[in-house]
């Protein structure tokens, strides 16, 4: 099926997320749609599913007019879509999940569960797919869910494929599977449409390219007509940032000693994981998200208690200190969820900035908050961490997530504690941020303050660290220096314990 | 006390106790798995059995009579869906306010229709008799249980087993289980998950009508104002309890009719009635200490290795 996108303009009131824009979706073809966070790209393919409905501009199957008033319409004309957060339910199994929405019903509205099983058998044998149909989702890992996902679309017979970021949760091994399964697809003359980020993917699957930037469609055509290089001018609207230099410095004093931690999992038990993060060093954390990165820390920064172990953060033990007083002997937390945990949306900026601030006094005026002196702090942070938003007393939830992370961010550096620890810090934002926040952590490194980075992007804590730890199944399964990291090897320790033989790591 | 327990006319009263707890829980269970916070359940049950004598009265037909319980439930289903659903009203808030306005709308109404305060009770409300079972009249307790009662404690009985298959096989069973887990699954997949609330208030309404209707047309042959006298809290709590699963749902409705049962009992052998009225809560309350006891002491044994 040839799908064309005429013309296509959305706004969200004042913000004109999408304009104009025209691209043609070709069976047989890989289509990477690039650019970076709030380009307009994932709004684009809401629209092209239906989630959307555009100002102007029309979608066209096959030469004809189609308007869609819900994903249904879409559904029901071979269009499918792989959403970057899942869309399952952990509760069911593998087979209800993959059903839901298009149950093949018998008598009396009952599901004809044995239909859709022989039915996926087919589907999955075709393209190579091996997954447990029973299976509870809940035990299944990011790399498998995301299987659900595409088995959900093909159960559906969609033949135009709309993934948004698939990559971002995979292991380099899952993400190969995954490929391999999309170039499955292509030879069956499926259309697909990949939206990312990552160039690397683009330049290994890719038919076609099209680049987008702040809501308009910059380049689209051929990749062969291209280059990466291209490409990336492309995404950024000019020179691309240097490649970051790294300092040499030799580490000093430990600043977090983590030692035979155990923790409570949601899954089994995490640990025991011993680690030490020094003055003057990054500590990267990599590993497949859910394997024991969050409950670890939890431990470490007191938002969960330790079943056993012990945690010494500057030399004094702290274990059985709460979240408060970790924090002001010299600790900052850079939370995984910035809507949640970070952030309060409902407040103020310049309330946000000064949440958990450790010298009160500077903030108040007798019982009372001291509103103007927040607002020239939270002013400071805007200009320094270059934060986009109306002013301080705008609402914290106006800010695209990028702001909203550079808030986060500049809040918990500018307490310039000893220990930071940022846990998945660019998570869905765009390349400028992430650039700048690399160069903010990297800065603290070299200012000799211990960084401990948990990551689930490789390329991230290949990029920022000096020492990189995997985790795998709630146990450290290996270490590598910084410089010797290649993505192999740590692909490897992150589906293994092959490697898990550190009783303590120095 | 033992004593009382095996009493014949004790154990066949029970079901008259656990069949208006059961259906509201089960009724309560479909929004519950849909994730919609519904704590109505005593004002739909309340108009339930209004609704139940009216269709009664006028029809001759005990039949009729349930019918018109269920519509009625059902009815103030589709309140509760425009206030929270399409108005998006805060559920807790449209909960209290449904309970106050079955109230005063069946005391209204009791005027206006029958012209009668307090309690209206006439020979032309056709009740519900009891059904004969046979071959369990020589059992112990569980004769007198099983036998000779209402249509719709049967019915209720048989309504766990398909409430059960409902929610595992059923297409809208899965929805309603999707649309209180992860409603954006629903969204993306092309259904919307307030069609899905809307169908399972409706089915909380129909099924808190059929045990309104057990309260005045089978237990007794009239209306009383309030006559639900907080079994709808008792089904909601039943619900949270049991996280809306129906096999754990008939175990906790037949504690809690028990000990319903039990208080009326104990209150003819002269036990003051402040203190009789009070055993059903209590009995929530020992079930609720119990049960966060055995979580408690499961989920320190899961955690370790």
């Amino acid at each position: 099926m040839r799908v064309a996108l005429c013309g296509i303009t959305v706004r969200f009131g004042a913000l004109t997320a999408v304009e104009d824009v025209s691209l043609a979706i070709e069976p047989g073809e890989v289509h990477a749609v690039v650019g970076e966070n709030g380009a307009g790209k994932t709004t684009l393919m809401n629209v092209l599913f239906g989630l959307v409905a555009p100002q102007a501009g029309a979608i066209r199957l096959d030469g004809q007019d189609r308007r869609w008033t819900s994903p249904q319409d879409a559904i029901r004309h071979g269009l499918g879509m792989v959403h970057q957060h899942f869309m399952l339910q952990e509760s069911m199994s593998v087979l209800e999940n993959i059903v839901l929405c298009a149950e093949p019903a018998g008598r009396f509205g009952l599901v004809d569960f044995s239909a859709a099983r022989s039915r996926l058998r087919r589907i999955a044998e075709q393209h190579g797919i091996s997954l447990a149909l029973d299976r509870p989702v809940a035990r299944l890992s990011v790399g498998e869910r995301q299987v659900v996902e595409v088995l959900k679309m093909l159960y559906r017979q969609a033949e135009v494929l709309i993934l948004d970021e698939p990559t971002s949760v995979l292991t380099p091994q899952e993400k190969d599977r995954l490929f391999a399964t999309l170039r499955s697809f292509r030879t069956a003359g499926k259309a697909i449409v990949l939206i990312t980020h990552k160039l690397d993917e683009v330049m290994e699957l890719a038919d076609r390219v099209s680049v987008m930037r702040a809501g308009r469609l910059v380049w689209s055509g051929r990749l062969s007509q291209t280059s990466k290089e291209e490409i990336a001018r492309g995404i950024v609207g000019g020179a691309l940032p240097p490649a970051r230099q790294r300092a040499v410095r030799t580490p000093g004093e430990p600043v977090l000693a983590v030692r035979d931690l155990e923790v409570a999992g949601r899954s089994g038990a995490v640990g025991p994981l011993s680690l030490r993060v020094h003055a003057g060093e990054i500590v990267g954390i990599a590993g497949v998200a859910g394997n024991g990165q969050g409950e670890l820390i939890q431990a470490i920064t007191g938002l969960a208690p330790a079943l056993s172990g012990e945690i010494a953060l500057c030399g004094r033990p702290v274990t059985h200190l709460d979240v408060e007083r970790r924090r002001r002997l010299g600790m900052s937390y850079i939370p995984e969820d910035r809507q949640r945990m970070g952030l309060a949306l409902g407040a103020t900026v310049s309330e946000n900035a000064n949440a958990g601030r450790d010298d009160r006094r500077a903030f108040t005026r007798g019982p009372f908050l001291d509103r103007a002196a927040m607002a020239r702090f939270a002013s400071g942070l805007i200009e320094r961490f270059r934060i986009r938003v109306g002013g301080p007393s705008a609402l914290a939830a106006t800010m695209s997530g990028g702001n909203k992370q550079k808030l986060v961010v500049g809040r918990e550096l500018a307490r310039n504690t000893p220990l930071v620890i940022a846990e998945n810090p660019t998570w869905g934002v765009d390349i400028g941020a992430i650039d700048f926040i690399h160069g903010e952590l990297m800065r603290m490194r070299d200012e000799g303050h211990a960084v401990l980075l948990v990551s689930t992007e490789l390329d991230e804590v290949m990029a920022l660290s000096d020492r990189i730890l995997v985790m795998y199944a709630g146990a450290i399964a290996g270490e590598v220096a910084g410089t010797e990291a290649d993505r192999e090897t740590i692909g490897r320790m992150m589906t293994s314990r092959a490697h898990q033989a550190l009783p303590e790591v120095a | 006390m033992l004593e009382l327990l095996f009493d014949p006319s004790f154990a066949a009263s029970v079901p008259r106790f656990v069949t208006p707890i059961l259906l509201a829980a089960l009724g309560g269970a479909l929004c519950e798995r849909a994730g919609v916070f519904n704590i109505a359940l005593e004002g739909f049950l309340l108009m339930g059995a209004f609704a139940a004598v009216v269709g009664s009265y006028f029809s001759g037909s005990p039949w009729l009579g349930a019918l018109a319980a269920m519509l009625g439930g059902v009815a103030m289903g589709l309140v509760f869906a425009e206030f929270n659903l399409r108005r998006g009203g805060d559920p807790i808030v449209v909960s209290i306010a449904i309970n106050i306005l079955a109230a005063g709308l069946t005391t209204y109404l009791l005027r206006a229709i029958f012209d009668a305060m307090g309690a209206f009770s006439d020979p032309a409300i056709a009740g519900f008799g009891p059904v004969s079972i046979p071959g369990l009249g020589w059992l112990p307790v569980l004769g007198p249980v099983f036998g000779g009662q209402s249509p719709l404690f049967y019915l209720a009985l048989v309504a766990v087993p398909v409430a059960s298959l409902f929610f595992a096989r059923h297409r809208l069973g899965l929805r309603i289980r999707a649309a209180g887990e992860n409603p954006a699954g629903l969204v993306a997949g092309g259904v919307s998950p307030r069609r899905v609330r809307l169908y399972a208030l409706m089915g909380c309404g129909a099924l808190c009508g059929l045990g309104g209707a057990q309260l005045s047309i089978a237990n007794v042959n009239l209306f009383v104002e309030n006559m639900s006298a907080g079994r709808g809290w008792i089904a909601v709590v039943a619900v949270l309890l049991t996280r809306g699963r129906p096999w754990p749902l008939l175990l906790i409705a037949f504690i809690f009719g028990t000990v319903d049962s039990l208080s009326f009992r104990v209150q003819g052998l002269g036990m003051p009635q402040q203190f009789t009225d009070m055993m059903p809560y209590l009995a929530t309350l020992a079930v609720l200490i119990t049960l966060s006891w055995w979580r408690r002491g499961r989920t320190a044994n899961g955690g370790a290795p």
